[in-house]
């Protein structure tokens, strides 16, 4: 099947949603705001926009992932690879990282109340800490995934260690530190929201918790599309292209 | 028995640095208490009963939200990927569910079921649903044509073709979904827990923070951490290892 026949299809289906979704708004005898009907999110839409609070949250909760995303990359990284080089280290500290890995940034929220107060610091805390543990770790299995011949080559040659760090293991980990930046960023993106329910005072977890108690169902509704939106567009313009890119390239791949 | 000590020491050293950190006196014991004071509270709450509580309340809800989602998920991925028209158009708008996974749900599920476990449930069966669903069709499209056409040659019927080479095609990518959805979705279930119900280790957790109880905290975060350990390493991962071994469509050698 074509793409045109898929856009038809999926144009056709969309129509059909709409369609079923605003004749259950008009007709079901239920309150307004258990399902208002689709003009009701877009009239939120322009409202929000217009008020400028929706570019507002929009750019904190944007600012708060790219800001995890560029620390976990940062220090991330280097700690993983550094950790991978040494056979006692990786021993050492792969029980430690994958048991930090399991407990979700939102389980040390608690905590973290009482450390640092309900505020941003709080929130850019547990989001940096849910997106940093699976790149160190994959970055971590990755460094000791590359097969050990390619390390003996390059120190037969005369290399040094950080040669060999700079031109084998990082490159050997590169697809496998995407595929941790993919996780990390997943659960980071989640757990932002969630901490932006729980401690927030803006951003989009806090637009859909705080319009909650007020039936502002149309806003609910509007603010998971723009979670669920951009988080494809993120995974579509950024993630996919990494992981093709890292694959492609410097995948241990037999071909 | 070398490899469990390996695994062991580095948390007796982690423990013996935290009972160092807070012996010094340089944070006060409000803020981070004392190993032996965790452990103490550890063996009430087990004493007493209540931790078991917690945990079962929320490994309840795990059990639940998979027992309903994981069928209709498996049922509906098959038959979607049968029909070649409809699987293409479905895949992504899957794909955007799935990044909608979990607590963003929280909002809209408190709106129309209330606080409580249906809500609970509600969000743990859209997180399962939709990336088993998702993987279920992702897994029963690669299944190679030529496999379907044999059977068919050979007068198999469509039951036979799902039964027989769809489902345990698509298996090892179904189990990948669930071990996705199980991971997802027990984070999801803990934010949930603290906003939208009165047990749960999540509830625990973020009540004891309004006590300023950081044992009891701790506690919480050290359940949470090991269960969902535990729950992958031993019983999510040799699954998904067997499965696709058993049926996964790796070319072996000298096979």
């Amino acid at each position: 099947m074509g793409w045109r026949a898929a856009l038809a299809t999926w144009a056709a289906l969309l129509g059909g949603v709409l369609a079923a979704w605003s004749l259950a708004a008009a007709t079901l005898p239920m309150p307004a705001y258990v399902l208002p009907p689709p003009t009701a999110v877009l009239e939120a839409l322009v409202d929000l926009a217009r008020k400028g609070i929706l570019p507002t949250y929009v750019g904190e909760s944007l600012r708060r992932i790219v800001q995890a995303a560029l620390v976990a990359v940062a220090v991330g990284v280097p700690a993983g690879v550094l950790l991978g080089m040494s056979r006692r280290a990786a021993e050492f500290s792969y029980p430690l990282l994958s048991f930090f890995q399991s407990v979700s940034g939102i389980a040390w929220l608690p905590l973290m109340l009482i450390w640092f107060g309900f505020g941003e610091r709080t929130i850019l805390i547990a989001v940096n800490y849910t997106v940093l543990f699976p790149v160190v770790f994959n970055a971590l299995l990755g460094v000791r995934s590359v097969p050990q011949i390619y390390v003996n080559a390059l120190r037969t040659l005369g290399a040094s260690r950080w040669r060999i760090a700079w031109a084998v293991l990082l490159p050997g980990a590169l697809p496998s530190i995407a595929t941790g930046v993919r996780l990390g960023l997943a659960y980071g993106w989640r757990a932002l929201i969630a901490a932006e329910m729980l401690v927030g005072a803006n951003g989009l977890g806090f637009m859909i918790f705080s319009a909650q108690p007020f039936h502002l169902t149309a806003r609910i509704m509007l603010g998971m599309g723009i979670i669920g939106v951009l988080w494809t567009l993120l995974d579509y313009f950024f993630l996919r292209p990494l992981e093709d890119a890292t694959i492609a390239r410097w995948g241990l791949v037999q071909r | 028995m070398r490899a469990g000590v390996r695994g062991v020491l580095p948390f007796a050293v982690l423990v013996l640095a935290w009972a160092a950190l807070a012996r010094s006196g340089w944070l006060p014991p409000v803020f981070l208490p004392p190993p032996a004071e965790v452990a103490r509270t550890a063996g009430e709450m087990l004493a007493d009963g209540s931790l078991w509580a917690h945990v079962g309340a929320s490994l309840g809800r795990v059990a639940l939200g998979l027992a309903v989602s994981v069928p209709l998920a498996v049922t509906a991925g098959v038959f979607v990927g049968l029909n070649r028209r409809l699987a293409p158009v479905l895949e992504p708008i899957a794909g955007f569910f799935n990044s909608l996974s979990g607590i963003a749900w929280l909002p809209l599920a408190i709106t129309w079921f209330g606080l409580g476990w249906l809500s609970v449930t509600f969000i743990l069966f859209n997180t399962i649903f939709f990336l088993v669903f998702f993987n279920t069709l992702v897994g029963v499209r690669t299944v190679p044509r030529i496999l379907e056409q044999a059977v068919r040659t050979l007068g198999g019927r469509r039951r036979h073709l799902i039964l027989q080479v769809l489902i345990p095609g698509a298996l090892p990518s179904i189990v990948t979904g669930i071990r996705l959805g199980v991971g997802f979705g027990w984070r999801a279930l803990i934010a949930a827990e603290m906003i939208a119900t009165t047990t749960g280790l999540g509830y625990l957790i973020y009540d004891a923070a309004n006590f300023h109880r950081t044992d009891t905290i701790l506690v919480g975060i050290i359940a949470i951490g090991t269960l969902w350990l535990a729950t992958d390493r031993l019983l999510l991962i040799p699954v998904e290892r067997w499965t696709v071994e058993r049926w996964g469509l790796v070319s072996r050698t000298g096979v």
